[in-house]
């Protein structure tokens, strides 16, 4: 019920940051254009004004890919570049963004403005920045287990001549470093949400407190992450079911844009997600309640005292 | 009576008869072999009757022991593949070998000391692969003499064809097998020598025909496979041991498996059901031939598949069906009673899709989806080899294309025309992403071309198989290269012709050993054409075909200006007056302006190929022409009230071997669909990924 209760609000606040979501899918958009580009610009040449391409268009050949490759020469490298370069820039600036898409996000009584959102993309970049680097430990150290038991149920498996308990016993390892993965990335939310929460820049106490919440309380935190994957899951099977049943193009591209926009959408979901558990399960200390005796370390401007006290 | 019913079947037989029934025996084996499950090795004893079928006189003799190739990292196997063959790694230390205990001349002398290694590919004195022994006395034209060889085999683990892996055992190239004697005039030879080569990292195959008797004791929970019928089994329960004896008359080879928890199912080929009258009468009437030269006849299946693939059993026959049917009625009826197909397990991906007389390796995966035709195509490809190594018996070794290269041709029509094209398994939790992708699925053709555009062209199509550039300048060639090449000489011949010219050449060279060049003749000889010129490009040469659309120009011809006329004439044509005769304005729309276009061609390749040019103009005439396309460019003019719509060489796609089909038209219109199209889909695929990239920043 929880789980259910954290989405729900999560959702709505997510969804009421309309024109951050836009920005979000437009900035990737931009970056997604840019690795496009330059192979489309080897494809679409050689294709437009020729009756392959519209061969193609008909039934699709996989050698007109070998063929694209072979003659593409001295074009394919730059190609490549521009992939690495989008990626790279779609890191750094996904980053930039998360500052100010996690402020407005766990503060829903603050109004969207553009100076609000610069001023948290400012903000919060290299403490994420920190952040990010930090949490490559924790998905290395995933990928190194994944492949180090894929190798160890061959080798144990190798002398034998059945395939099932390999297949099953990778299954079973895949599943393990999902569900690990999906812990680390609802902790790297939580480590994001944290640090504004409490505008602190201690990155990698955000990061060991983090991995620590997701592992003493995994019962709270991992159901969210489960239902958002389930969630993608289901809006990608929608897509994969329609998507040859949309003959015309135009709608074609809306559903494809759509899908990218829902997926944005649980984006901002789970970083609200994130919101309310650390609220949950980190409540901030109580308001420091107001008490007759000025306290010495308040500044006490304008008063006649303190000014004394200043003299001593 | 007896008398009476013997000519009775000869009638029968005869009437059957197409090419000779089967080979003349040069190298026969009767062999006796017994298998230490444990310790994987094999005691043998072998004698081998040869006949001297040549008017040489023959001074010593030469022996593949090729398990030797797996006897240490010397081997010129092991420095030739590195160790590694076909994706499949040699681990461990279970190395394999041969040893000939013994070697006698049947009521002769002990040739045992004769023996000695020899290296005539590449010197590597440290190759045990190949041993000559001279004899006391020299073997004369048209002599026999049998020889009595004492043998053990140590098999190697599996990665490389054969051997072992846990209980499972594929038992091929296992025993001493003589060379072929190639006379002068033979093949290539010019004089009397043996043709005995190394064992290679891409090549196995080059030998007499021969009748096989072998008596195989394995222990008797093991249920085994090989070469030919099984036509007795004895038990010894003392041993715990069983005897099986197989017989094969004309092959070139014998193998054979041995795993106790095989799944072994047998079904029966009926010729006349697997095939239609309609079929055998329009093959008959393609070839010219009596339909009873055709028509098929009955073979046992028999598959050896693991336990866990129980459920792909009959996909194996399916296969095999398709198989017998397809190279059957193409080339001629497969003259073999039996036929079996062995899945090799887990484990043991190195042993399969490997071609023996009669026997075949396929391999497939846990739950091969239906529509993932992997054991399909493997099975087909290897039951195809019957017909390209085993009856037309080429040398894989000096000319690799005449097997795998036609098998590849062969099996490419039969999987693309029964079967159909295929997914690749991208399996994930019991699902085929490329299926839930509806990612294009993958033709023979097409998969042939993919690997002839992307494998750099280094080599001619034509070397011995230890010679190429590399392992993928070897297997492009001598697989897809050669798939698309005999595939563009089908375009250019006709499917007809082609069909006649496979078919003229596996019959008048089955139970032979034919060459590139005797492929050749039969292709002049059949189709009536001097196709040197292919060869030469194609086959003996590396040529690069790709011929483009250059440039199209269209110019409007506007009224010619200035003194126009005879000297004694002259009239004078203004600016003013053409244009009106122009009609520049054409408010009314009805102008019809004149054209001149130019159409330039390009040959962007070296090889010289005639080409089929078709030219569209916008008021729908259409010029077709053939442009040899000897010099690098082709200039076409023409002026018309139309202009150029569309240009297109070789329409038909005749030339698979073109480097681009791209650039072989070109259209007026933009093509906006195209680039909407593609444009979406990357932008929607590079979003998604930097999607999921972005997700752990
Ligand atoms: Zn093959």
């Amino acid at each position: 019920m929880q789980t259910i209760n954290v989405l729900t609000s999560a959702f709505h606040r997510a969804a009421a940051r309309k024109r951050m979501i836009v920005f979000y899918w437009f900035f990737h958009t931009l970056c997604a254009a840019l690795a496009a580009l330059p192979v489309l610009g080897i494809a679409i040449p050689q294709l437009s004004h020729s009756d392959y391409g519209a061969e193609l268009m008909k039934q699709f050949d996989i050698a007109a890919i070998a063929e694209l490759i072979s003659t593409a020469g001295e074009a394919g490298s730059p190609a490549g570049i521009a992939i690495l370069l989008s990626a790279l820039l779609a890191l750094a600036g996904a980053t930039f963004l998360a500052g100010g898409c996690v402020k407005l996000l766990v503060r829903d009584e603050v109004p969207y403005s553009p100076a609000e959102f610069w001023e948290g993309c400012g903000r919060y970049f290299w403490r994420f920045l920190r952040l990010a680097l930090y949490f490559l430990v924790p998905y290395l150290l995933l990928l190194a287990l994944h492949s180090g038991l894929i190798r160890a149920i061959a080798k144990h498996y190798e002398p034998g001549i059945v395939e099932l308990p390999v297949i099953y016993a990778n299954r079973t390892v895949r599943v393990l470093i999902l569900l690990l993965a999906g812990l680390t990335a609802t902790a790297a939310d939580l480590a994001k949400v944290h640090l504004v929460v409490t505008d602190s820049r201690k990155s990698l106490r955000a990061f060991l407190g983090s991995l620590r919440l997701v592992i003493t309380r995994p019962m709270t935190v991992f159901p969210v992450w489960l239902l958002l994957a389930l969630l993608l899951s289901a809006a990608t099977a929608l897509y994969l079911a329609a998507m040859h049943r949309l003959g015309i193009l135009l709608i074609l591209f809306l559903a494809q844009q759509i899908y990218i926009f829902f997926r944005i959408l649980l984006r901002m979901t789970s970083w609200a997600a994130a919101a309310e558990i650390d609220t949950l399960l980190r409540p901030l200390p109580p308001e420091p309640v107001p008490v007759p005796v000025p306290v010495a370390s308040e500044p006490p401007a304008f008063e006649a005292g303190a000014q004394q006290d200043f003299t001593i | 009576m007896l008398r009476i019913a013997a000519l009775f079947a000869a009638a029968a037989l005869g009437a059957h008869a197409q090419s000779a029934p089967f080979a003349k025996p040069v190298a026969s084996y009767d062999i006796q072999a017994a298998l230490d499950a444990k310790s994987h090795t094999i005691t043998g004893q072998e004698t081998l009757t040869w006949l001297n079928d040549s008017p040489d006189t023959v001074p010593a003799l030469r022996f593949h022991l090729y398990m030797n190739a797996f006897r240490s990292t010397q081997s010129t196997f092991f420095r030739e593949s590195g160790g590694q063959l076909r994706g499949d790694q040699f681990k461990g230390d279970d190395w394999g070998y041969i040893k000939v205990r013994s070697m006698r001349l049947q009521g002769g002398a002990d040739l045992t000391s004769a023996i000695r290694f020899i290296q005539p590919d590449d010197n590597n004195a440290d190759d045990r692969t190949v041993i000559e022994v001279a004899l006391p006395q020299p073997v004369k034209p048209g002599e026999t003499i049998r020889l009595d060889i004492a043998f053990t085999t140590k098999l190697p683990m599996i990665f490389a064809r054969t051997g072992f892996h846990g209980d499972h055992h594929l038992v091929g190239q296992w025993f001493p097998k003589i060379g072929v004697w190639e006379t002068a005039g033979f093949r290539y030879s010019t004089a009397g020598a043996w043709n005995c080569h190394q064992f290679h990292a891409n090549s196995e195959f080059f030998a007499n025909y021969g009748d096989y008797r072998v008596n195989l004791t394995v222990p008797t929970n093991y249920v085994i496979g090989a070469t030919g019928e099984q036509t007795r089994r004895t038990d010894d329960k003392g041993k715990g041991t069983s005897t099986y004896t197989f017989e094969q008359r004309s092959v070139t080879d014998f193998a054979w498996t041995a795993q106790p928890s095989y799944l072994r199912e047998e079904r029966l080929f009926q010729a006349d059901r697997e095939t239609t009258a309609a079929e055998v009468a329009a093959a008959a009437k393609l070839h010219g031939i009596p339909e009873a030269d055709v028509r098929l006849s009955d073979v046992r299946m028999i598959a050896l598949v693991q336990p866990e693939h129980r459920e792909q059993t009959e996909r194996h026959f399916r296969s095999l069906r398709a198989a017998l049917k397809g190279f059957g009625l193409a080339y001629g009826r497969y003259p073999f009673k039996t036929i079996t197909v062995v899945d090799p397990p887990y484990g043991a991906g190195g042993a399969g899709g490997m071609e023996y007389p009669t026997f075949i390796t396929a391999g497939t995966t846990y739950h091969l989806p239906e529509d993932s035709l992997l054991l399909e195509m493997v099975t087909v490809h290897e039951f195809g080899h019957q017909f390209w190594m085993q009856l037309v018996a080429s040398n894989e070794f000096e000319e690799s294309w005449l097997d795998e290269g036609f098998n590849t041709y062969s099996t490419g029509a039969i999987m693309d025309r029964v079967f159909g094209p295929s997914t690749l398994p991208f399996m994930f939790y019991g699902r085929n992403l490329w299926s839930d992708l509806k990612l294009p699925r993958i033709s023979q053709e097409s998969a042939d071309r993919a690997i002839h555009l992307i494998t750099p062209r280094r080599d001619d199509l034509v070397r011995r198989a230890w010679e190429y550039y590399d392992g993928s300048s070897y297997s492009a060639s001598s697989y897809s290269r050669t798939g698309v090449t005999l595939r563009t000489m089908e375009a250019l011949l006709g499917k007809d012709t082609m069909d006649r010219v496979m078919r003229t050449y596996h019959q008048r060279w089955r139970f032979r050993h034919p060459t590139s060049r005797d492929f050749q003749k039969v292709v002049n000889e059949v189709s009536g054409r001097n196709m040197d010129w292919f060869f030469d490009q194609f086959v003996f040469g590396k040529r690069k075909l790709d011929y483009a659309v250059g440039t199209v120009i269209c110019d409007r011809v506007n009224t010619a200006r200035g003194f126009l006329g005879a000297d004694d004439a002259l009239k004078l044509v203004t600016k003013k007056t053409a244009d009106g005769t122009d009609d520049k304005q054409d408010k009314d729309k009805n102008f019809k302006p004149e054209y001149a276009s130019t159409v330039k061609l390009e040959r962007r390749g070296d090889a010289v190929v005639p080409v089929d040019i078709v030219i569209r103009f916008t008021d729908g005439h259409v010029h077709r022409s053939t442009w040899d396309g000897v010099y690098r460019w082709h200039k076409l003019k023409f002026q018309r009230r139309a202009e150029v719509e569309s240009v297109v060489i070789d329409p038909q796609h005749k030339y698979q071997l073109d480097a681009s089909y791209a650039n072989n038209s070109w259209r007026k219109d933009y093509n906006s669909r195209l680039s909407a199209s593609w444009g979406s889909a990357f932008l929607f695929w590079f979003q998604n990924l930097l999607l999921t990239l972005t997700a752990i920043a």
